[in-house]
């Protein structure tokens, strides 16, 4: 938009000059013929005198003879015409790497690639849309290095953590901020799982629709964010949404998708043991239900053995549990886009509608999509952009994890081989239930749910509206010096009804909540610049501005149990009721200035300076510091501009940056100065209850943690950019981060509320990109992106508490698994108990032969610290092949399900001894033994290493000459299939990628929803 | 250019609009959260503090009946995880009482004393009985655990104490003896908690003798260990007026809305409000010690059972297989229920009644300690131990003729035994009181269990375990050291607690 408005006002201001002029006229078009409009030309050395191309692609520009025209567009390779005596001139623009390339930076300004001095990564549309994902950010997995996307395994409406060049913050958000064109949205995960169970509620990114997507920058460091302020830690992903072109007529383009998600079954069971204990097969109704959860029967003999029902069956393997329950999942996406309008005013339209059945039964997501896009340019100075985004998503039945109760993967990852999962179905009308509506059990631990019934019974189920608007208006002063305004929102309304049926064994009355949360965030921003090339050799772009932000999140609901009415699940059934209302509610304001210098065209100094000053650090006195710096200062040196390099390097730039930046943590969360308490007006027998609502020990003097992060970067270009390196090196320190400081609960609180928290990342990513075949009809493009961040810990607590060197993030179930931060070492590491071993090694027992625990320990981080992805690209005509294959390496998982599989003698390693014994401990006292090891978790730590097929990619554009006469511009067929093979793995019957949560406790597994392969088929058809 | 200057200036003015008045106005009071307060009513804060004591679901299932009741064989089950008569351990269930007592019961009641404290003016009779309130607190959790931070307890923010001390059983036991003269000194004047009191809707005398009887309890605590202490603070309690017939310390409970209005036992085996935890069934050796007896009570704390039959109680240390050995029954429906109407979420919640007080002041007439006849006391204990059910349903009230008859065919032979074997009918439901009389005295002379996963030996659990998550920490090596306590979490149940010198 920029680089229009700048020709246009340069073609204005340049048409005073007068000289001896030939008059060109031309036609401009993109390497598939197609005109493009408003591409600017313009003579060398006087920018002044230049001018765009009209709705046909067609120009006429005035120069004198002897003169270089300069023809540039975005996204496009510039191209210089020296002008002899033609008249006539007709250019091609490729699309592509350009030297002179733009790319978004913070807060919307676009800059030149070579002027910048910090790593930028730009992703183009393709990557969302031609390999779906539910949630569309799962789509840059693999895709930029330093960017971990990781997946959790919560099912097809669930959330993903995103964490750019490692976790800066020990306990606070560590997710980069979104902003969509130009406006913060809120990314919040609205409910997680934890040990005790519950949904992944969703988050914010998910409701983008990858065919709205035009481009996505991702800010990695501070520099490149640091004019986010107090956001700018975590790096900042910048999506810009497709606009509107001037062109003959509507445009429209239709893409639709059909996408088929199967089972990615990695249980590897025994299946010679049925259900039953000591070795033996039950031989009553109650023993069978008693034993309705255990694999530690006898052999399977095919006899006849009753089971939980009382009805007798061969007691022979059932057949595989997962693939019975779970279904096909299948998704059908469709977005029908219009655009069209003049030089002045353009516009883009676009309705999209998702609809998908999870893989879990009963489950799934529907959302309808609306968007508008305009742009006028209102006289000659005044531009004002207007877009909207409204999202209505329903999610329906997102499954229940971790804990057994109502969570079907529980029952269904355990069943005893010998149990056939259909048996469980119970009445066909009312699925999991018997004949009077309540559930159907089948052991006598009430807490292992039906996996019928929790799926089809319970209900999770929640609603989101939302709208993202955003209004822009530019105004140019005079040459170079602009104001822009800027409003923007993200608001929504989200109701959630969470149903634990009546008849649940237990909850046989039932229980429900109902809430609903209102969002809303409001930008204003205000920016004055000034953007000129001063003389040949100096450039300057300066801006000051400021923004104010006001956050506020309500929520309200009621929460009842006991139904009164059977099956009546109605909120106003319940006997016992009591009203859910949270409110928070902060603001900051900011003022920031930027400046940067261009000498030569290939020196380039930066620098930056933001104020944050922020309400949920005022105290009621106006006593507390409530106000931070932030800054970052950077150079960039293009080395072939400056010296004559070999011939084989094309480009050459150096770039090395600083900045501190804040983060989120203490900046967005109100009412942690002091001690409060609550009053719980429902009371007891007409007395109001009240007492202390902290469960942490306030702190009257937090402020914002501070990350500061030194940067160096070499961009290479070789062989006519056949060949291309772009390397990083970081090193980030955190400091002041707010902890919920270890403090024993003996104090009364779970924690301390302290700005104590140090921690170091420090990495290396690169970029190795390579078109080693590039032929008229075949090119073949590689590219290689690694990154290896090494995290530590390095302070947790001051140092007069020495003993406190770890802090609990979260606990595992089973309680005997854990995610602590430890200094000195890296974030999130995964506890468990080790085997107690002699002096030598050897493992201890106790008397009765049975291993004993011994200590607890750190076994490693949850969080790889490696990442790889290998992309390899074809295109043969018009067909295109792309292969994505992911690697992480070095990150630890606790596997709760193998921990399971043991005491339940589901694992094939408890087959050993089920015929003579271990040692002392007879094949009847099996269970003991491994209960035992259960309990001595390390055993279930592994490593997460993985290398996974992440995506292969099959598209084929359809000759221009099949549709003759007919009014179609193009049609793209395209295959795809995502996570398609677990190529290595190091952690046996799960997918390393199987977290429950995408919380900061990362390397916690415990029956999620199993991952799946998926294959789908794009069609897009332009008019 | 003069235009275009002119506009630049009106937009410098539009900005400066924007970004003024002070970049933080309005902030302070942005930043003061609607819906709290910085200062609470003491009765409000009262009133809360009885009900967290009572506590929630969670402790009472497993701290008070999957531990305690089995381990002192009120209750028997078959199921697994009801791990207190097959003496196997659960990390979160030994600890609960701990994980749940120092965060929503000491850290306010601390908050509560350290505010009647040190406003002036303050109620002295609130601080009275606010310091017998964190008696109650503090013993159970001493006594179920041992050695625990108490003089330094959840004063996090308070003192800003972040790491407190653990304290020796002694030193707790004496301080709280010591505390609880003072605040029965302390309900001389002033008004008390009225109405804000659910107990006994903030009668002064009542709390007095109330304040006596529990300083009689923990004084008796010490009979084996320290009893010269026991002798001097047993004398003093009952001199000072012990509790009165039909003073049980009883908090009602109602059903609901919410958690903390219930009674957490009733949550736990209350079926007809939802939640049910089929289990439990009473013990063999409760339901045979009354039936030896004749007891009139069985009648009512137990529900026949379904498959029909008299009265029957379930083994303790069975499971699902041995069941099937065993000659009285086979199946849960062959055994007693816990009788319904004294297990639901609006029974009151016991702390100690009047007959527990009465067998402490028969135990302490044998002892020389006190005043009073040991027969009578005896009587008037079994007396109110009979009658606290009408609490729980009017239905439930066992008449003077049934009590007469039992009081008859069992008269008070002077012993020891007999005082503890009442004790431990008596404190039915009551669990963590029963579990440490039993230590205390070795009455009733409970068999062990051994089922085949136990951890203890085939022992009787002597003492709960702390959090596994504190056992790193430094400050609790020293208690750990103290208490000869073993690396091994589950081996830590097999070592007696300071008083227990069994």
């Amino acid at each position: 938009m920029k680089n229009h408005l700048l020709v246009f006002l340069f073609f204005i201001l340049g048409s005073a000059s007068v000289l001896a002029q030939n008059v060109i006229t031309g036609n401009v078009t993109g390497s598939d013929g197609v005109a493009l409009i408003g591409v600017s030309v313009y003579q060398e050395g006087d920018p002044g005198n230049g001018t765009v191309t009209d709705i046909d692609g067609n120009y006429t520009i005035e120069v004198p003879s002897g003169s270089v025209l300069i023809f540039s567009y975005t996204g496009y390779e510039t191209q210089r015409i020296e002008i002899g005596d033609q008249s006539v001139i007709d250019i091609v623009l490729s699309q592509g790497v350009a030297l002179d390339e733009v790319v978004v930076t913070a807060l919307g300004i676009e800059r030149e690639k070579k002027a910048i001095a910090y790593s930028v990564t730009e992703v183009d549309a393709e990557t969302f849309s031609a390999a779906r994902e539910m949630n569309v950010i799962n789509s840059l997995a693999g895709q930029v290095a330093g960017v971990n996307v990781a997946q959790s395994a919560t099912g097809a409406a669930g959330s993903t953590r995103v964490v750019i060049r490692g976790n800066s913050s020990i306990s606070g958000n560590n997710q980069p901020l979104y902003v969509v064109d130009g406006v913060p949205i809120d990314n919040t995960n609205l409910g997680s799982a934890g040990m005790w169970g519950g949904q992944d509620w969703g988050d914010g990114i998910s409701s983008l629709n990858p065919d709205d997507i035009a481009s996505v920058t991702v800010l990695k460091g501070n520099s490149a964010a640091a004019l986010y302020g107090f956001r700018a830690s975590n790096g900042v992903i910048l999506i810009t949404t497709k606009t509107g072109k001037a062109r003959k007529g509507i445009g429209v383009e239709i893409n639709s998708q059909v996408r088929g998600e199967s089972l990615f079954n990695l249980n590897d069971w025994q299946t010679e043991y049925g259900h039953g204990r000591m070795g033996m097969k039950p031989t009553t109704m109650a023993e069978a239900m008693a034993n309705g959860l255990y694999s530690w029967g006898a052999r399977l003999d095919g006899s006849n053995v009753i089971q939980f029902d009382g009805v007798e069956r061969p007691y022979s393997y059932a057949g595989d549990p997962q693939s019975e329950f779970y279904r096909t999942g299948l998704t059908f996406a469709n977005t029908l886009s219009l655009t069209g309008g003049s030089e002045r005013v353009n516009y883009r339209f676009s309705a999209a509608n998702l609809s998908n059945e999870d893989i879990v039964p009963n489950s799934g997501l529907d959302r309808n999509t609306f968007t508008l896009n305009t742009n006028a340019q209102l006289g000659e100075r005044f531009t004002a952009n207007v877009s909207a985004t409204y999202v209505n998503e329903n999610a329906q039945n997102r499954p229940r994890l971790s804990d057994s109760p109502g969570n079907a993967n529980f029952t269904v990852g355990l069943l005893p081989p010998s149990i056939d999962v259909n048996d469980l179905r119970g009445d066909e009308n009312k699925l999991g239930a018997i004949e009077d509506g309540t559930e159907l059990q089948f052991n006598d631990n009430v807490f292992v749910t039906n996996p019928w019934w929790a799926a089809h019974q319970f209900e999770a189920n929640s609603t989101k509206n939302r709208l993202i608007g955003n209004v822009r208006l530019r105004y140019e002063l005079f040459d170079g010096l602009y104001i822009r305004g800027r409003l923007g929102l993200d608001r929504y309304d989200r109701q959630r009804r969470n149903l634990t049926p009546y008849g649940t064994a237990y909850s046989t009355l039932g229980q429900i909540d109902e809430q609903s949360t209102n969002f809303q965030e409001l930008n204003k921003e205000l920016i004055l610049g000034y953007d000129k090339q001063i003389t040949e050799n100096v450039s300057l772009n300066l801006f000051v501005g400021g923004n104010q932000l006001s956050n506020r999140r309500e929520n309200i609901g009621a929460s009842g149990n006991n139904f009164a009415v059977p099956f009546l699940h109605d909120i106003r059934n319940t006997s016992n009721r009591s009203v859910i209302y949270d409110l928070s509610e902060f603001k900051v304001n900011s003022l920031f200035a930027s400046a940067e210098i261009g000498l030569l065209r290939s020196i380039y100094l930066t620098g930056t300076v933001r104020n944050d000053w922020f309400s949920t650090l005022t105290d009621i006195d106006g006593i507390t510091d409530n106000d931070k710096t932030y800054y970052s200062g950077g150079v960039s040196v293009v080395l072939t501009d400056l010296f004559d390099l070999p011939s084989a390097i094309e480009f050459a730039k150096f770039r090395a940056t600083y900045a501190e930046v804040g983060g989120v943590g203490a900046a967005e969360q109100p009412y942690q100065l002091s001690l409060a308490y609550g009053v719980f007006a429902q009371g007891h027998l007409g007395q109001p209850l009240g007492g202390i609502i902290n469960n942490s020990i306030p702190n009257s003097n937090l402020e914002p943690l501070t990350s500061k992060e030194f940067e160096i970067g070499l961009d290479l270009r070789f062989l006519d950019g056949r060949l291309g390196l772009d390397i990083a090196w970081y090193n980030r320190n955190t400091l002041n981060d707010i902890l919920g400081g270890a403090v024993p609960p003996t104090t009364g609180y779970d924690s301390r509320i302290v700005n104590i928290g140090k921690m170091d990342n420090t990495g290396i990513e690169f970029l190795l990109s390579a078109n080693p075949v590039r032929k008229n009809n075949f090119r073949w493009d590689v590219s290689l992106n690694f990154s290896n961040n090494q995290n530590e810990v390095v302070s947790l607590l001051t140092e007069t508490q020495e003993d406190q060197e770890s802090i609990r993030v979260e606990e595992a179930r089973t309680r005997n698994a854990y995610i602590n931060h430890i200094e000195g070492l890296p974030y999130s590491q995964v506890m468990g108990f080790d085997y107690a071993r002699d002096d030598a090694g050897n493992i201890l027992l106790d008397d009765e032969g049975i291993p004993l625990q011994g200590e607890l320990m750190a076994f490693g981080t949850g969080v790889h610290p490696t990442a790889v992805g290998l992309n390899n690209s074809f295109t043969i005509g018009n067909f295109n092949v792309n292969f994505l294959v992911e690697g992480k390496f070095g990150g630890y998982i606790y596997a709760a399900t193998n921990a399971y599989a043991y005491s339940r003698g589901l694992h094939k390693a408890t087959l050993e001894g089920r015929e003579s014994g271990i040692g002392n401990v007879a094949p009847a006292d099996l269970e003991n033994y491994y209960s035992r090891i259960y309990n001595i978790s390390g055993e279930f730590i592994e490593k997460a290493d993985f290398i996974k097929l992440r995506q292969v990619v099959l598209s084929y554009n359809l000759p221009k000459s099949l549709f003759g006469n007919v009014p179609i511009e193009g049609i793209t067929i395209g295959l795809a299939g995502r996570n398609l093979a677990l190529l290595a793995s190091s952690v046996e019957n799960i997918d390393p990628e199987s977290t429950y949560t995408t919380g900061n406790g990362q390397g916690l597994e415990m029956f999620g929803v199993p991952q799946t392969r998926s294959f789908q088929f794009n069609l897009g058809i332009k008019f | 250019m003069m235009k275009s200057f002119g506009k630049y200036i009106l937009l410098i003015a539009a900005f400066s609009i924007v970004l003024t008045p002070s970049c933080d106005d309005g902030f302070a009071e942005l930043n003061v959260n609607p819906g709290a307060a910085n200062s609470i009513d003491p009765g409000f804060q009262f009133s809360w503090i009885q009900l967290r004591t009572s506590g929630e679901r969670y402790e009472n299932w497993r701290a008070a009946l999957i531990y305690s009741s089995m381990m002192v064989q009120h209750m028997a089950a078959l199921c697994g995880y009801w791990s207190g008569d097959k003496y196997t351990y659960n990390a979160g269930y030994a600890s609960s009482l701990f994980d749940r007592g120092y965060p929503q019961q000491v850290k306010e009641i601390q908050d509560l004393v350290y505010n009647l404290e040190t406003t002036e003016d303050a109620d002295f009779a609130m601080l009275g009985m606010a310091k017998i309130w964190r008696a109650v607190i503090f013993h159970r959790m001493t006594d179920m655990y041992g050695d625990i931070p108490y003089f330094e307890a959840g004063l996090g923010f308070i003192e800003q104490n972040f790491d407190p001390t653990w304290d020796s059983q002694e030193d707790i036991y004496k301080d709280m003896l010591f505390e609880l003269e003072e605040a029965v000194g302390l309900l001389g004047s002033g008004t008390g908690f009225g109405s804000a009191d659910f107990i006994f809707g903030g009668d002064v005398e009542k709390w007095r003798r109330f304040g006596n009887s529990l300083m009689l309890r923990l004084a008796m605590r010490l009979s084996e260990r320290e009893p010269s202490i026991a002798s001097e603070y047993a004398g003093k309690a009952i001199s000072g007026g012990t509790l009165l017939d039909g003073d049980d310390v009883f908090l009602p409970h109602t059903n609901g809305p919410e958690g903390v209005n219930m009674n957490g036992i009733g949550e736990v085996l209350d079926k007809s409000n939802g939640f049910g935890d089929d289990c439990p069934r009473l013990s063999q050796t409760l339901v045979d010690w009354m039936l030896a007896t004749g007891d009139p009570r069985l009648d009512v704390i137990g529900e026949l059972p379904a498959n029909g039959g008299g009265h029957n109680g379930l083994p303790n240390g069975l499971d699902e297989m041995l069941i099937q050995d065993n000659p009285t029954g086979t199946e849960l429906d062959d055994f007693d229920r816990v009788n319904p109407l004294i297990v639901r979420v609006s029974s009151p919640m016991a702390f100690m009644t009047v007959a527990e007080s009465r067998f402490l002041e028969a135990e302490a007439a044998l002892r020389g300690w006190g005043s009073g006849n040991a027969n009578d006391l005896y009587a008037q204990g079994v007396r109110n131990a009979m009658r606290i059910y009408e609490k729980y349903d009017a239905s439930l009230a066992i008449d003077d003729a049934a009590i007469d008859a039992y009081l008859a065919a069992n008269p008070f032979d002077g012993s020891m035994k007999m005082l503890g074997e009442q004790y431990w009918a008596a404190t039915f439901l009551n669990e963590y009181e029963a579990y440490s009389n039993y230590r205390r005295t070795g009455y009733p002379e409970l068999v062990p269990t051994n089922h085949p996963t136990n951890v203890t030996g085939g022992t009787i659990p002597k003492r709960l375990v702390y959090p596994q998550g504190i056992l790193n920490s430094e400050k609790f090596q020293e208690a750990k050291a103290r208490q000869n306590l073993p690396d091994d979490f589950a081996s830590i149940m097999t070592v007696p607690v300071w008083w227990d010198v069994n």
